[in-house]
């Protein structure tokens, strides 16, 4: 037994040994391979991080100065309890969602979400969905990300008016944060429009920001719209109506508790 | 070095984001320590059995809190019940304490992974307004209920000896490499070598090495490797196109088994180099051209545990030919409520429980047929269709994501989406070579590699762990996904 066992004692502790030494450099180069640091002598030097430094050293690859329908209401405290979760819009969801599902798991929320491709402000009004998730999942914040879809419509302050109305009206009292549509192109006025029905510190105003998009060159790419995600909960820590606890994820994201997914209307 | 040991503090602290797996290097540094003490103890039985108890407990606690006191809480009801039943003479007195002892088991793991369910559903039908108790499933209370049941049952059954003393009990129940997710460890098979203190010999501890060795490779390289795609298309249902959609089902049906047997040959490779034997937990599933032979390859310990205590107290084939599909479908039933509290595993199961019958109930024709080549193709490829789709249920959030997923690969499947496929996921692709690959050759190759790397010197040993570890760094994703297997 003894032997043996002090013979892969060995082999063990001289590896981890090994493992600790190397990972105090970021990574190694042998030939023209790299081998990456598993991070072991980092883990255990590092400062403990506190909520406040947790944030710096975050960098969105976002640019823009836009206007972003704030408040600058500093009695407006973050609110530190466990929340249910409820982000509701079109296909843009399917790369914000990982990443506030990260947020949410990170700091004890939980997460629900719907997808509904292709849905407008119209189709989530006409057919009063968010009515029936808010009864299914009894959120206590709201998430919407909608108004992609309708970017270009004409004539949309009388077309769509209600439309927005109809959806805020439905969510009553529960704190929400609307995250506006990621603009491609200058819209015909569905920023305007949802930005002056759901008031100041609801509304995050995302035309203006530069993202790195998928093939179709509408959607950003999981990565930017993972920082997409970033930059609205930074907002959210600043200039929220209603800010949550948001702290940065050690994970970049997770899974929602529960996606719902909508097809298409035909 | 106060950021040092505030940091050690903090990993030996419990965090239910990070629970303690094999494949974790805070696991690693833990048993460098627990070998030396382990080995010093391992003649003094008593205090062995002592500190490998402690390990465990603490293993426990750093997956599942304070709720290795209910570890303890149920050993010792168990074990109690069991000294009793061995003292009373009377049949009903006997049955009594077998049935508390069950009853006390069950009730535990019913609050903790069905209570919510039953609320659930006790909400739908009624139309109620109740809201889910704030429940966290204690990590492996599947495994260990169930090892539970089986020692009572044994005991009743006079198939062992009660232990005399507690600590050996606590030893068996919360052994550690099969405590948070199996091999299911039975009594008969566990409690006589506690009592042999057997010492492993060099050939045994390194066949250990070898085991945990290739369980790293299959969980911490391959399942988490090829998990970060498979998830993409379960969190979209919609979102991919149909040949996507359908290399994300093979994928899942590859990952899963990676995963649970990575975790099962690390589990029997710590035990081997304790001197312990685990039995075996998986023998090559996909290689099956039946269900049958799938169950009787697939999770060894689990469907050998349902067909002891389940399927043959319910009358196994004793009882005709109806009987005997239905017994089969109810044993399936419960597998499938074991695996989680949502009818999606009940479904999981009823549908191999109607497989398992309908291989049985053709079975007198099946035997006619030649068994030449292209019938055993065919006999494989309709087995891993009906199991892979099987596994679209077990995996996906919802009924209705599974059957978009299926609807998907049938309606939106295009042959263009191949070759951007293979040049965008090579990586991906070259795992899923490397399982087949695993899967296909004979496993006495497999063997002869382990045999040469047992007889090898140690500086190759050290070579080959060094590269598989940093291999397994080269891939990892940014956190350790703990084992699927962690949530049952």
């Amino acid at each position: 037994m003894k032997k043996g066992l002090w013979g892969l004692w060995a082999i063990l502790a001289v590896a981890l040994a090994m493992f600790l030494i190397t990972s105090s450099f970021d990574s190694i180069k042998v030939g023209s391979v790299e081998l990456k640091s598993s991070g072991m002598a980092r883990r255990l030097m590092r400062p403990p991080v506190t909520d406040a430094e947790s944030l710096v050293g975050i960098v969105a690859e976002t640019v823009g100065s836009v206007e972003r329908f704030t408040v600058n209401d500093d009695a407006n405290v973050v609110d530190t309890a466990s929340k249910t979760i409820l982000f509701i819009g079109d296909s843009m969801l399917e790369g914000l969602s990982p990443r506030l599902a990260a947020y949410a798991k990170e700091n004890g929320h939980t997460l629900y979400t719907v997808i509904w491709y292709s849905s407008t402000s119209k189709i989530w009004s006409d057919a009063a969905k968010l009515t029936t998730y808010i009864r299914k999942f009894r959120p206590d914040y709201i998430f919407i990300c909608l108004g992609a879809n309708e970017l270009f419509v004409k004539d949309i302050m009388t077309k769509r008016d209600v439309c927005v109305r109809n959806i805020i009206k439905e969510i009553g009292d529960i704190p929400f944060v609307w995250i506006g549509p990621p603009n491609w192109k200058p819209d015909t006025g569905i920023n305007r429009l949802i930005a002056n029905n759901a008031g100041n510190g609801h509304y995050f105003k995302s035309d203006g920001m530069k993202f790195d998009r998928a093939k179709d060159g509408a959607h950003p790419t999981h990565q930017s719209a993972a920082l997409w995600m970033d930059s609205v909960v930074r907002w959210m820590s600043l200039h929220a109506r209603h800010p949550i606890k948001l702290d940065v994820p050690s994970v970049a994201q997770a899974r929602p508790k529960k996606v719902e997914v909508l097809q298409p209307l035909k | 070095m106060d950021n040092i040991w505030f940091n050690i503090q903090s990993l030996l602290s419990y965090d239910p984001a990070a629970p303690m797996i094999f494949s974790s290097g805070l696991f690693w540094c833990l048993f460098i320590l627990f070998l030396p003490v382990y080995a010093i103890l391992k003649k003094r039985r008593l205090q062995m059995l002592v500190f490998v108890v402690a390990f465990s407990l603490y293993f426990y606690y750093k997956s599942s809190g304070w709720f290795f006191m209910l570890l303890v809480g149920t050993s010792l009801v168990d074990w109690g019940l069991s000294r009793i039943m061995v003292s009373m003479c009377s049949r009903w007195q006997r049955r009594l304490c077998l049935t508390a002892s069950i009853v006390v088991s069950l009730s535990v793991l019913c609050y903790f992974k069905y209570a919510n369910f039953f609320l659930w559903n006790w909400n739908s039908m009624v139309e109620g307004n109740f809201q889910p108790l704030d429940i966290i499933l204690p990590v492996g209370i599947s495994f260990y209920t169930f090892q539970s049941i089986s020692y009572i049952v044994d005991v009743y059954k006079g198939r062992v000896a009660p232990t005399r003393r507690w600590i050996d009990y606590m030893f068996f129940l919360s052994f550690f490499p099969a405590l948070v997710a199996g091999p299911i460890v039975r009594a008969d098979y566990f409690l006589p070598q506690i009592e042999r203190n057997h010492t492993a010999v060099s050939a045994e501890m390194y066949w250990g090495f070898w085991l945990i060795l290739i369980g790293v490779v299959k969980k911490a390289l391959i399942a988490d490797y090829i998990s970060q795609y498979n998830d993409l298309i379960f969190a979209s249902p919609t979102g991919y196109s149909g040949f996507e959609s359908l290399m994300g089902v093979i994928g899942y049906t590859m990952q899963i088994y990676c995963d649970f047997s990575g975790y099962s040959d690390m589990a029997i490779g710590i035990a081997l180099i304790m001197g312990f034997r685990l039995s075996k937990n998986f023998d090559f599933p996909y290689k099956s051209k039946n269900l049958t032979e799938f169950w009787r390859r697939w999770h060894i310990s689990l469907s050998s545990w349902l067909r002891d205590y389940v399927y043959i107290p319910l009358g196994g084939n004793r009882r005709g030919t109806l009987r005997t599909y239905v017994n089969n479908f109810l044993t399936m039933l419960i597998g499938g409520l074991w695996h989680g509290a949502a009818w999606k595993f009940v479904f999981w199961g009823a549908m191999h429980g109607v497989g398992l019958a309908v291989h049985k109930a053709l079975a007198p024709i099946l035997r006619k047929i030649p068994d030449v080549w292209p019938v055993r193709a065919v006999s494989w490829s309709a087995t891993m269709i009906y199991v892979s789709l099987l596994w679209v249920f077990f995996r996906a959030d919802s009924w209705l994501d599974s059957w978009l997923i299926i609807k998907n690969i049938f309606t939106n499947f295009s042959p263009a989406h191949i070759l951007p496929f293979v040049q965008v996921r090579w990586v991906w692709l070259l795992m899923m070579s490397l399982i087949v690959v695993l899967h296909s050759v004979p496993s006495r190759w497999i063997d002869g590699i382990g045999r040469w790397f047992v007889r090898s010197p140690w500086i190759v040993k050290l070579v080959v762990f060094v590269a598989v570890v940093q291999i397994v760094v080269q891939f990892m994703s940014q956190e350790v996904a703990p084992f699927i297997y962690f949530q049952f």
